[in-house]
């Protein structure tokens, strides 16, 4: 009842009328995000997060517009993927499969409503997940000392790097190059400074939104440029706009099933929006018995990832929100958001933020309702923005960028500090590094050196202190667990292959 | 047959020299009185231990995944590298107006804008956003030197 309660008031917040007005920019600018193939939603998260605070919104108002931005990312996504057949965002890559096959069919219309259903069904599975969740998780983490804390970031950071890209020595180097660029600047307990190299505008350290418009805008452009393709005319919508009922009876049970599934492989740190959309295309297409049409254009092959994803996008601010430690790219971004308003985010956000928290909980329903109806019935106005041609969309992403780099500290060394940082970004997504535990390591790097040093204070300088208790040590073997299983399970499987092809 | 790629080791050499110069300059990071047990020096040295030895791993590594963009490619995206720097540069001297048509016709010009197009919409998207964002979302933008000293 107390959370029926604490949601009232979120509703309140959420439903002034700025922030009922940043929602709705929000969903527009997200979904529009979201379906320009190569941007997604953490480059919409890192190019707002930085015009947001240089507006001057209040902090929950800002986190209303990044979270709108993000859940208008995962229902943009699909409408490139579905017209195009080129995914938006990487979370729809898997609606490819059966959506353009739809849309050849001159059943475009029903591929998109049925999707914009099924990203509305995950939403808000996932946001009652919130609800049901999140309080009681951070309840349990609020009893973490400081050693269980930098055990949790390990295990955040061994997830992430665990499970994305190919390489465990790449994900770890991102990672450690994020934590070592973490350190630079004024050490605040000694007043130490540390790799300054005697420049004034590095003694607070690198700004955070010049790393996230380093990485996530300006090697984004330069990437856009590799990637440069002859965009296809997008197939135009004929025929009728709404799903049927047969359709809607089709596909409920896996809009649900995906939705359950999509949730809770969000709110494990590291699987994100494309892990899950794939797990639930797969489950679904070996369910779906004989005679399905997956692959040529079934309408379950669109709302099953569709569902999946979103739901996992707003289970992924589950960690993000209880415990301070961001499960993806997107939702360290979110951290990083937080922490230029001086939160500290952790288990502490839901009793001293309670505004914030459910203010912005709160935001994720009405955002959903707003993108349904944005997706469905307006659903022509966006497939115009799919023919922004990239000369001028490109030039206008930098721009954006720099202004917003600009606004927050206004100092040329910023910005370039970032655009050379974007440049090193491009060396590293060229060579395979995945970029979320870079990200990831940046924003925690702090909060882990902190904690560290909090508990080896109280345990004056006894390292067993980080495998004392037993969280702790649940904790460490899960990490341990993260890093090498995905890639045993990989090597396993590889081997069975191998030797199930050599005997022929 | 393709030529066996060198960039992770490459990249790992440089990245192990970066960790050892790290270290070497971090080596002498101590407050000249401490109250805690661990100093300002230790995470820090040990990120970079950690880094040395993720960068032999990648020196070690067989086989690599990366595929450099093809020359012309390469070279291009090296010069929008230096727009975007020469912008970052230029940002504040000559005003966000004139900084953003500047960037933005070469850039418009590389992703396929004809010559008309790119002219008119760099003048148009830098006024515009000059606008919007100054005037509008009263977010600061600089009006550039020269300006200043003409309006006094």
């Amino acid at each position: 009842m107390e959370t029926l309660a604490l949601l009232m008031q979120g509703f309140a917040v959420a439903g002034t009328p700025e922030n009922l007005m940043i929602a709705l920019i929000g969903c527009f600018l997200g979904t529009i995000v979201g379906l320009l193939p190569g941007l997604g939603p953490i480059n919409g998260v890192a190019i707002l997060l930085p015009i947001a605070f240089a507006m001057k919104l209040p902090p929950e108002s800002a986190l209303i517009l990044l979270c709108a931005v993000y859940a208008g990312c995962e229902y943009g996504g699909r409408i490139s993927a579905i017209l195009i057949n080129v995914p938006g965002d990487a979370g729809a890559v898997m609606t490819t499969m059966d959506g353009y096959p739809m849309a050849k069919q001159g059943l475009a219309g029903p591929a998109l409503s049925m999707s914009a259903m099924a990203s509305f069904t995950g939403a808000l599975v996932a946001t009652v997940g919130i609800v049901a969740f999140a309080p009681l998780l951070a309840e349990w983490a609020i009893a973490f000392g400081p050693a269980e804390y930098f055990v949790l970031m390990v295990l955040a950071l061994s997830c992430l790097g665990g499970l994305v890209g190919d390489s465990l020595p790449k994900a770890m180097t991102a990672c450690l190059i994020g934590l070592l660029l973490s350190t630079v600047g004024i050490d605040s307990n000694s007043g130490v400074y540390r790799y300054t190299f005697d420049m004034l505008h590095l003694q607070d350290g690198i700004p955070f939104i010049v790393i996230v418009i380093g990485l996530f805008a300006v090697s984004e452009l330069m990437l856009m440029l590799q990637n440069a393709h002859t965009v296809s005319e997008p197939i135009s919508i004929t025929g009728r706009l709404m799903f049927n009922m047969k359709e809607l009876m089709l596909a409920k049970w896996t809009m649900l099933r995906s939705a359950f599934s999509g949730f809770f492989i969000g709110v494990l740190p590291g699987a994100g929006a494309t892990i899950a959309s794939a797990m639930c295309y797969a489950m679904e297409r070996r369910m779906a018995g004989k005679d399905h049409q997956f692959g040529k254009g079934d309408i379950r092959g669109v709302a099953a990832p569709e569902a999946a994803n979103n739901a996992s996008a707003n289970g992924s601010l589950v960690p993000m929100l209880t415990l301070g430690v961001p499960g993806s790219g997107t939702t360290a971004v979110m951290i990083g958001a937080l922490t230029l308003y001086n939160i500290t985010p952790g288990p502490t956000l839901f009793q001293d933020q309670p505004v914030i928290v459910w203010g912005l909980i709160a935001s994720l329903f009405i955002a959903n309702v707003m993108l349904l109806l944005m997706n469905i019935p307006l659903i022509r106005v966006f497939v115009k923005f799919l023919s922004i041609p990239n000369w001028l969309l490109v030039p206008g992403v930098a721009a954006i960028s720099l202004v917003g780099v600009y606004a927050v500290h206004g100092t040329t060394f910023d910005l370039i500090l970032g655009t050379l940082i974007g440049g090193f970004g491009y060396l590293l997504r060229t060579m395979n590094f995945p970029i979320a535990p870079f990200i990831l390591g940046f924003v925690l790097g702090d909060m882990m050196e902190q904690n560290l040093r909090r508990a080896l204070s109280i345990s004056d300088g006894e390292i067993a202190v980080l495998f004392a208790s037993p969280i702790s040590i649940g904790l460490w073997i899960t990490a341990a667990a993260m890093l090498i299983g995905p890639r045993l399970m990989k090597a396993l499987e590889n081997r069975r292959h191998r030797a199930v092809s050599a005997p022929a | 047959m393709r030529e066996i790629d060198m960039s992770e080791r490459i990249f790992g050499g440089v990245l192990l020299l970066v960790s050892i110069a790290g270290i070497w300059i971090g080596w002498d990071l101590q407050p000249p009185f401490s109250y805690e047990p661990v100093g300002p020096r230790a995470f820090p040295l040990l990120v970079l231990f950690l880094l040395g030895v993720c960068a032999v791993t990648l020196m070690m590594e067989k086989h690599s995944d990366t595929t450099w963009a093809p020359g012309p490619v390469l070279v291009r995206i090296g010069v929008l590298f230096l727009i975007v720097l020469a912008y970052a540069l230029l940002f504040d001297k000559l005003g966000f107006i004139i900084a953003t048509a500047l960037m933005t016709i070469p850039v418009a010009r590389f992703f396929g804008g004809s010559w008309r197009q790119s002219v008119v919409g760099g003048i148009g998207m830098a006024v515009g956003m000059f606008f919007f964002f100054d005037r509008l979302l009263d977010v600061a933008l600089p009006t550039g030197q020269w300006l200043n000293q003409i309006l006094g």
